[in-house]
């Protein structure tokens, strides 16, 4: 009777090595996102955002209009789509409904039409429009 | 699924924000942590209103961590029946009594993998439902300026807070695990001692 008391309860071990193995795992990938996230301050208090490459393809017309400073019925037109029943749709669903066979397509559109309209940065601005933040400017030859 | 979730917060704003996190409160798998992250940003982006959505997140959230403590609270009986008697359940019962508090305060931004287990067993073992909902909105608080507060600062690159806090989140509840583990081979360990002697 004593000696089954005293036996090793085999799911506190199981706990230890779960827990050792979420320890190993989770605090490496935690590293690795800390690494990656301290080497990116936080962005200057822009009134407008200016990388295009933070655009996504979860995101709606309408809001990336709004952080860009691009009127979205430039944007539609871009993409030769029509306002009314796609402003609250992301950039996926448009792509999947309105160009299924053109991977991607609905995404650099957006892109390059943003960085061909994008209103110019105030003169006191880091950064050039289009540049990623913190970006140095392009030098001409 | 992340994805359509954060189109659809820019598309209907705080009161959906606010259901999803009641979701999470009652138990359904959502990404809240990310959302609310990214609702910071979307703050920053003069997307949302601060207080709006902080006020809409903080009371939904809460009424949904209430509902899962009352679906505890109404199992009792049921499980009362199964365990009532075991050594283990008066354990951690006395340990939920001791220590339900900071549990509830600590799972609500922490651990938040372990949120919805807390709330059955905070209701499960009664313990007093205005120290739950006291220590719930305080981490609920803390969930939501905290995290929301990151998005903000870091606005556009929110993604890379998240990546980080849900990382962190796996690796605080190792912690816990391992530290649960090894208490209890201790415990194990003396009581094989105090029974040799």
């Amino acid at each position: 009777m004593s000696s089954e008391r005293t036996k090793p309860n085999y799911l506190f071990i199981a706990l230890s090595v779960l827990g050792a193995l979420f320890i190993l795992f989770f605090g490496l990938r935690a590293f690795r996102a800390f690494k990656k996230f301290d080497g990116h301050r936080p962005p200057f208090p822009e009134n407008l955002q200016t990388d295009v490459n933070d655009i996504e393809d979860w995101m709606t017309i309408p809001f990336i209009s709004h952080n860009y400073g691009v009127p979205p019925d430039i944007l539609f037109e871009a993409l030769n789509i029509p306002d009314r029943e796609n402003h609250k749709k992301s950039l996926k669903q448009i792509n999947d409904e309105f160009f299924a066979t053109q991977d991607g397509y609905v995404l650099e559109t957006v892109r390059a039409t943003i960085l061909a309209h994008q209103p110019p940065a105030p003169p006191d601005s880091p950064n050039e429009p289009g540049a990623p933040l913190g970006a140095t400017p392009p030098t001409t030859p | 699924m992340s994805d359509f979730l954060l189109t659809q917060v820019i598309n209907y704003g705080a009161p959906l924000l606010g259901v999803i996190l009641m979701l999470g409160g009652i138990g359904i798998p959502v990404p809240g942590t990310l959302l609310v992250i990214a609702a910071g940003a979307f703050v920053r982006q003069g997307y949302l209103t601060w207080y709006t959505t902080a006020l809409i997140s903080i009371v939904l959230v809460v009424i949904g961590d209430n509902i899962s403590y009352s679906i505890g609270y109404l199992a009792r009986e049921k499980i009362l029946l199964r365990f009532s008697h075991t050594p283990r359940w008066i354990e951690s019962e006395k340990f939920f009594q001791k220590w339900g508090a900071l549990s509830v305060f600590f799972t609500r931004f922490l651990v938040t993998a372990i949120a919805i287990p807390v709330n059955l067993v905070a209701g499960t073992t009664r313990f007093p439902m205005n120290r739950f909902l006291l220590f719930d909105i305080l981490g609920e608080v803390m969930w939501i300026f905290g995290y929301g507060g990151l998005g903000y600062i870091f606005g556009s690159q929110w993604e890379l807070v998240n990546d980080f806090i849900s990382n962190f989140g796996g690796f605080a509840l190792g912690i816990i695990l391992f530290v649960i583990g090894l208490r209890q081979a201790r415990v194990w360990q003396l009581k094989k001692q105090s029974l040799s002697n």
